[in-house]
């Protein structure tokens, strides 16, 4: 190819010619494959999504989550999502926003999701993903445990879980742990 | 017998350069005038000044090339001495790109090298065009594919969707691990690009989070407890850094405590740093190979000297030595090498008409489409709060919107109708602005 | 933290304290150092060898500057060895570094017991007739020798050794030893105080997988005359059976449970090559304890490797099940080193020459031995394979590599008669192709394999090459014997059997089952 770069070099030589381009922003795979993912959005009444930093960064959102039936009814949950731009490559980062009493999230909001670590697939995207969460809401389950008291409580005491549930979302403490008001 | 030739520094190179040869390159012109162009014309970049970057400047240093740059935003750590032989311990804390240049520029008289210290998406786009070959020495997906996009976004297509050669910014690829690696070729337009075959590197394996939380049964499972879990519930607020020494001894504790609470053997500070950093062994040996590989194709892409590699090498020394030469095909339809769909639009058309165009050109077929272009989305059919806040620019002429450039790239996302089948599509579009200078010559440069 | 386990911490990783120690125990000579040679070096200095000494007679010249980063413009005229010494030196202060200003064909032919002092030496660039003298010599001086060349495009390298043998070859993949045909007592205890049909979905779902087929298996084999499924019909029942036991759909051990079953059907015993011979090394005397072995207590079986993958299970279950393999494991060592005591008895040696913590890793290892025996340089070209030979060379994606193996002996022979190789000089190439070829026919007549050709394109490249040592393939062929180098020394991993022919046109290089 060297009589291509000759002739490049000559060009770049003599011409350094005003750069046309205006400094555009490289946009990755990632980024596209998202913008994809968020233009095909298919979210229920009860999910609701927003761009903090505007319209033009896909990478970094927000999802509130209301869910209308289960023992969460009548809560509002904030999770951020920050997605890689090797994004479908590797799954989008989620954490829960809003201090919550739930088995399958912690008080620091690791959630316990597996196709958000160790079954996440390229084919999966983010629909799937809230999908996923929204399904935490209305089916908690006890045997996979982030907070390990909170599943024991719904495992031996759905009652007292439920309860311990509202007490919760009405901003109140369980143990040592103060919630957050979200309802 | 003939005389000895004349002292020279190329002595063994201009075998190769100066000879004709029968196993070459289609363009191989062999001579004293290849030898001088390939040190006057040829800009190297080494992407990465560690194990293989060090590597690839000495070889390239010696392989006849004298324009060289080298980019890397990392310092110079203990763990490095092992093999990236460029650093002593007296450089440790030194930037890699810096103290890589200097070194081998000392030894190779002749050669410049022009170091960067900085990150790579710091440099405006403009500077890898700079470049005829970029060779990259890696470690990361995210920078392959940074890199592999930038380079391919170079890639210009006739209107026959023939990649114009001229346009081609040649990559060499080295990767290792252990006693393993690659080398590959990607030259945009021909071979398939780092984004064609993705799925060669298989996804990092993560811990489901309630096993660390609730049945840890390994070392790892503890360490990745202490550094994923407890880390936050302590340390509210403060991020943890994997190169802070007090936090990895931290981290390091935890799971000691961890691992004794539940009688887990195995938990030492070396396979901490090993679960916390990934670390990925590495050793002299197999990034010499590699990289030297790397180089040798980087030399027959400038001169032609011998035939390619075609187009992906993998070495593996574990068991006995293998090798195997494995040629990939490109994706036709990938969204960053390929040609992507040609429409010809005049400036007027605004971005709602040019959306109408898509469901009836036949080569798109495509409904309630989302648009965008470098990074801006210009429309998004979904979800209202994006559609509301992009719905404005549907009146406005797409020229305007495309910062008035008279030929760029832009995505669509939509359904896609072909055969009364419906499938959600994304796709590449080269737009071509009629009646603007520039770019009339559009069709003559196919063949070059 | 020591700054040297620091530095060595990336390939510590690798091959561990003990591969590094016995790097740093080891004395490498290298013969000869333009590129391949230094190349070579460099990538041992750096990974911490205990002493080098370089062979070269050679003052630098102004070529070598373009071909060598182990001199520069000050080192014109100055003894080569010592330049490359002192570069090499810089990289590593921990490495004893000595050179010796000497030609390595004088001090074969003059000095041969000069060589037995060394652990391993690395010959490079030489010509045939040198290598075979020096392969008779290290063979008879225990030596262990790798040869390593570089030539225009093309290369080699061969390891010359007599015998081999690795306890840690530490492959990728390897079947787990998990012995689930087969419980021992212990096992089979463990797996019977669980119930798989425990109510609790969270106890049910953390059954380690093991426990589950170990238990299947016995169920299944009441309901089919005490055998396990053998064909792919009953394999696929037998999967079907494990599915039907799943309590709900999601349950990770079931499905592991089902990729898992095939451990259970693999057959049993040892498919690995220890071979028996009758040398007395540390290694053929376990190799004899092993025999007796699985003779005796192992009922057909080697020791236990005693490590268990990963595998979804509820903590103590896994811990517990890890405590067993591990115990049996750990028994069957203590028996098996009773019978390497016994045999160092028997044939009078010191019972306790062999060190526990060896006999220890072999046992673990005992599935995967490795022995690699290389056949001299001398009989490698006395005695040809010309079956092989044809068999490389009508093979279209390498025959390159076999035809620059053929023709790179072809210039030592062409070089014995000319006193330069083809192409060497830039007068007469015409006339050093047709001897070339000459020399080629002739060469292939010999080798038993008259009827074949090389391709003119071949040979011609071969005389382009004019014996160039180009610095990148140095790199190649370099790396290449230092990383073999390594493998050697440490005794861990598994060296290449045969002779490397490099191709650096297409990099369709090959492995030749020559030697």
């Amino acid at each position: 190819m060297i009589r291509l770069f000759k002739v490049k070099e000559k060009q770049r030589e003599t011409a350094e010619n005003a750069k046309d381009e205006a400094v555009r922003r490289k946009q990755t795979a990632g980024e596209l494959r998202l913008h994809k993912d968020i233009s095909e959005l298919n979210l229920p009444q009860s999910c609701g999504i927003t761009f903090p930093n505007g319209k033009d960064d896909l990478m970094n959102f927000e999802v509130s989550i209301r869910p209308d039936e289960g023992y969460y009814h009548g809560g509002a949950f904030l999770f951020s999502f920050k997605v890689s731009p090797i994004y479908p490559h590797e799954a989008p980062k989620v954490k829960c926003k809003t201090t919550i009493y739930h088995p399958n999230i912690d008080l620091e909001g690791n959630v316990c999701l597996n196709i958000l670590r160790e079954d996440w697939k390229p084919v999966l995207n983010i629909n799937t993903v809230i999908y996923g969460l929204y399904h935490l809401f209305t089916e908690p389950n006890y045997e996979d445990p982030l907070n390990h008291d909170a599943a024991q409580m719904l495992r031996d005491d759905p009652k007292l879980f439920e309860s311990n549930v509202r007490w919760a979302m009405k901003g109140c403490r369980i143990g040592d742990t103060f919630y957050s008001q979200c309802i | 017998m003939a005389d000895a030739a004349p002292p020279s520094k190329s002595r063994d190179l201009d075998k190769l350069l100066l000879r004709p040869g029968n196993l070459v390159g289609p363009t191989f012109d062999p001579g004293v005038q290849l030898r001088d162009d390939l040190q006057e014309y040829v800009r190297v970049l080494v992407v990465g000044a560690g194990g293989l970057g060090c590597e690839l400047l000495k070889d390239l240093a010696l392989s006849g090339f004298k324009n060289l740059e080298v980019i890397d935003m990392d310092r110079i750590e203990v763990t490095n001495l092992n093999r990236q032989f460029l650093f002593r311990l007296e450089d440790v804390g030194k930037p890699k790109a810096e103290v890589a240049a200097k070194r081998v520029m000392e030894r190779v008289s002749g050669v410049n090298i022009v170091p960067h210290f900085c990150r790579i998406e710091d440099k405006d786009i403009e500077f890898y065009n700079d470049f005829n070959i970029i060779a990259l020495g890696l470690d990361s997906i995210e920078a392959r594919s940074y890199i592999n996009a930038v380079a391919c976004s170079f890639l210009e297509y006739d209107s026959d969707d023939n990649p114009r050669e001229e346009t081609m910014k040649p990559m060499v690829d080295g990767g290792t691990e252990g006693f393993k690696g690659h080398a590959r070729v990607i030259v945009p337009g021909v071979t398939p690009c780092f984004e064609c075959t993705i799925w060669l590197f298989p996804p990092q394996v993560k811990f489901p989070l309630c096993t660390l939380a609730e049945t840890p049964r390994n070392a790892a499972h503890c360490i990745e407890y202490a550094h994923l879990i407890k880390w936050d519930e302590v340390h509210s607020g403060q991020s943890f850094d994997p190169d802070n020494p007090d936090h990895m001894k931290w981290v390091y504790d935890e799971a000691v405590k961890r691992a004794e609470l539940f009688g887990i053997p195995g938990v030492t500070y070396s396979l901490t740093q090993g679960v916390v950093k990934n670390i990925i062994p590495a050793i002299a040996s197999t990034n010499a190979i590699i990289s030297a590989a790397c180089t040798l194709e980087t030399l027959k892409i400038a001169s032609g000297c011998s035939k390619t590699l075609s187009n992906y090498l993998t070495y593996n020394g574990v068991e006995g030595l293998h090798t195997k030469v494995t040629e990939f095909v490109k994706d036709k339809d990938c969204l960053v090498c390929g040609p992507g769909v040609l429409i010809e639009l005049d400036t007027t058309v605004t971005l709602k008409k040019f959306i109408d165009m898509l469901e009836e050109d036949p080569k798109m077929l495509m409904t309630k489409a989302s648009i965008t272009y470098h990074g801006k989305n210009l429309y998004m059919q979904a979800p209202p709060v994006l559609e509301e806040m992009t719905r404005s620019n549907l009146e406005l002429p797409l020229y305007d919107l495309m910062d008035k450039i008279p030929k760029d790239v832009l995505h669509a996302t939509g359904t896609i109708n072909k055969d009364d089948k419906k499938s959600s599509g994304l796709r590449k579009l080269r737009v071509v602005f009629r009646g603007i200078d520039g770019v009339t010559d559009m069709d003559m440069a196919g063949g070059a | 933290m020591a700054e040297p386990k620091t530095k060595y911490d990336r390939q510590l990783r690798i091959w561990g304290e003990q591969g590094q120690a016995a790097l740093e125990k080891a004395s490498i000579c290298l013969l000869n150092c333009g590129p391949t040679g230094s190349e070579t070096l460099k990538n041992l200095v750096l990974g911490g060898v205990g002493s080098i000494t370089i062979v070269d007679g050679s003052k630098v010249e102004f070529g070598d500057l373009g071909n060598n980063f182990m001199v520069d413009d000050s080192s014109l005229g100055q003894s080569k060895a010592k330049c490359v010494c002192s570069f090499l030196q810089e990289l590593n202060d921990a490495v004893k570094a000595k050179f010796i200003e000497e030609y390595p064909e004088a001090l074969i032919d003059t000095n041969p017991s000069f060589f037995s002092q060394f652990t391993l030496v690395v010959a490079t660039q030489l010509v045939e007739e040198s290598m075979v003298k020096l392969d008779r010599i290290c063979r008879q001086e225990n030596v262990m020798l790798i040869f390593a060349r570089s030539y225009g495009l093309t290369g080699l390298v061969r390891i010359s050794v007599k015998e081999h043998t690795v306890i840690e070859s530490k492959p990728d993949h390897f079947l787990d030893d998990l012995r689930l045909n087969n419980p021992w007592p212990e096992l089979r205890g463990f797996t019977e105080a669980i119930d798989l049909n425990v109510q609790d979905p969270v106890a049910h779902k953390h059954i380690p997988y093991v426990v589950i087929l170990v238990k299947m298996a016995d169920e299944w084999k009441t309901s089919h005359g005490g055998t396990l499924p053998s064909t792919r019909e009953q394999k696929r029942e037998f999967k079907e059976l494990l599915k039907a036991r799943m309590a709900a759909t999601d349950e990770d051990n079931y499905k592991e449970a089902i990729d898992a079953s095939f451990k259970l059907f693999a057959p049993q015993g040892i498919s690995n090559c220890a071979e028996v011979g009758s040398s007395s090394s540390d290694f053929w005397v376990m190799v004899a304890a092993l025999k007796e072995f699985i003779a005796n207590e192992g009922g057909g079986e080697v020791p236990l490797e005693g490590s268990i993958p990963d595998m979804t299970s509820s903590t103590e279950h896994y811990v517990n099940l890890q405590k067993i393999y591990q115990a049996k494991s750990e028994a069957d060592y203590l028996v098996l080193e009773e019978r390497v005591r016994n045999i160092l008895k028997k044939i009078g040696r010191d019972p306790h020459s062999i060190l526990k913590a060896t006999i220890k890793s072999f046992s673990k290892n005992a599935r995967k031995l490795k022995v690699c025996r290389y056949r001299s340089i001398e009989d490698e070209y006395n005695n040809p394979s010309p079956a092989e030979l044809q068999k490389y060379l009508t093979d279209e994606d390498y025959s390159i590599a076999v035809g620059f193996y053929i023709l790179l002996r072809a210039v030592d022979r062409y070089a014995a008669n000319f006193n330069h190789f083809p192409g060497q000089f830039d007068g007469g190439l015409d006339e050093d192709i047709s001897r070339l070829k000459t020399t080629a026919v002739s060469l292939l007549n010999d080798l038993g394999c008259s009827g074949l050709t090389l391709t003119e394109d071949l040979i011609n490249e071969m005389c382009r090459f004019g014996a160039a040592e180009l610095h990148a393939v140095a790199a190649v062929i370099g790396g290449i014997a230092s990383q073999e180098v390594i493998k050697l020394i440490t005794k861990q991993f598994v060296p290449m059997t045969g002779t490397f022919a490099f191709n650096a046109i297409d990099h369709k290089s090959r492995l030749l089952n020559l030697c």
